[in-house]
């Protein structure tokens, strides 16, 4: 699971101010976990990882082979090579380095999300979020 | 001069005492990132798409 639409809020509302990055973490047991961020690699591949990421997360739990071909179609990606791609697991050890890095690091849920290192587990409401980011900002003399 | 020491030494010490939360390190390797790279605020997201 993601903070699909929180992050989205995060991000428009904090503009300029913060840069997101996203890893990883496909639990073991659902059935389309690891296939969804292959494809999500394979967009970035070709250049078009966030139009991916939003769309998987709008899609969510459709995420089987051959809809994730069609969303690469609706992103207007080379769709042979996006098959190709997520057929051969061709990103599967950086997909397995972030799964170690979570697990390293003791990570037992999704979305976990770390703001300037400081871990919030689980989903929480925007102004949850905003508390921090605002704390982070106040204490940085940048702004 | 001893005075102002003293409360600079206070200070300190309430500073790091509200400060204590735990901050982890993550690397963040070439992982796909959004947003300007010296942003004072990053946020990384562990996440699954399903």
């Amino acid at each position: 699971m993601a903070a699909g639409p929180t992050v989205k809020k995060i991000m428009d509302t904090y503009q300029g101010k913060i840069r997101l990055v996203i890893k990883n973490y496909p639990y073991q047991y659902r059935d389309y976990s690891h296939i969804a961020a292959e494809a999500s690699l394979a967009a970035r591949d070709q250049g078009k990882y966030w139009e991916m990421h939003d769309l998987l997360l709008k899609r969510s739990p459709k995420l089987d082979r051959e809809s994730l071909i069609g969303y690469a179609k609706e992103l207007g990606l080379d769709t042979k090579k996006f098959a190709a791609s997520i057929d051969g697991k061709k990103h599967a050890q950086e997909i397995e380095r972030d799964k170690k890095l979570a697990t390293d690091m003791d990570l037992y849920n999704t979305p976990t999300i770390f703001i300037n290192g400081r871990k919030v587990v689980g989903e929480r409401p925007f102004e949850y979020f905003k508390k921090i980011i605002d704390e982070e900002l106040k204490n940085d003399k940048k702004y | 001069m001893k005075r102002s020491m003293l409360v600079m030494v206070f200070v300190l010490l309430a500073v790091s005492a509200s400060a204590e939360e735990k901050r982890y390190q993550v690397p963040l390797g070439d992982s796909p990132t959004l947003g300007p790279p010296d942003a004072a605020v990053t946020l990384v997201e562990f996440l699954d798409f399903q």
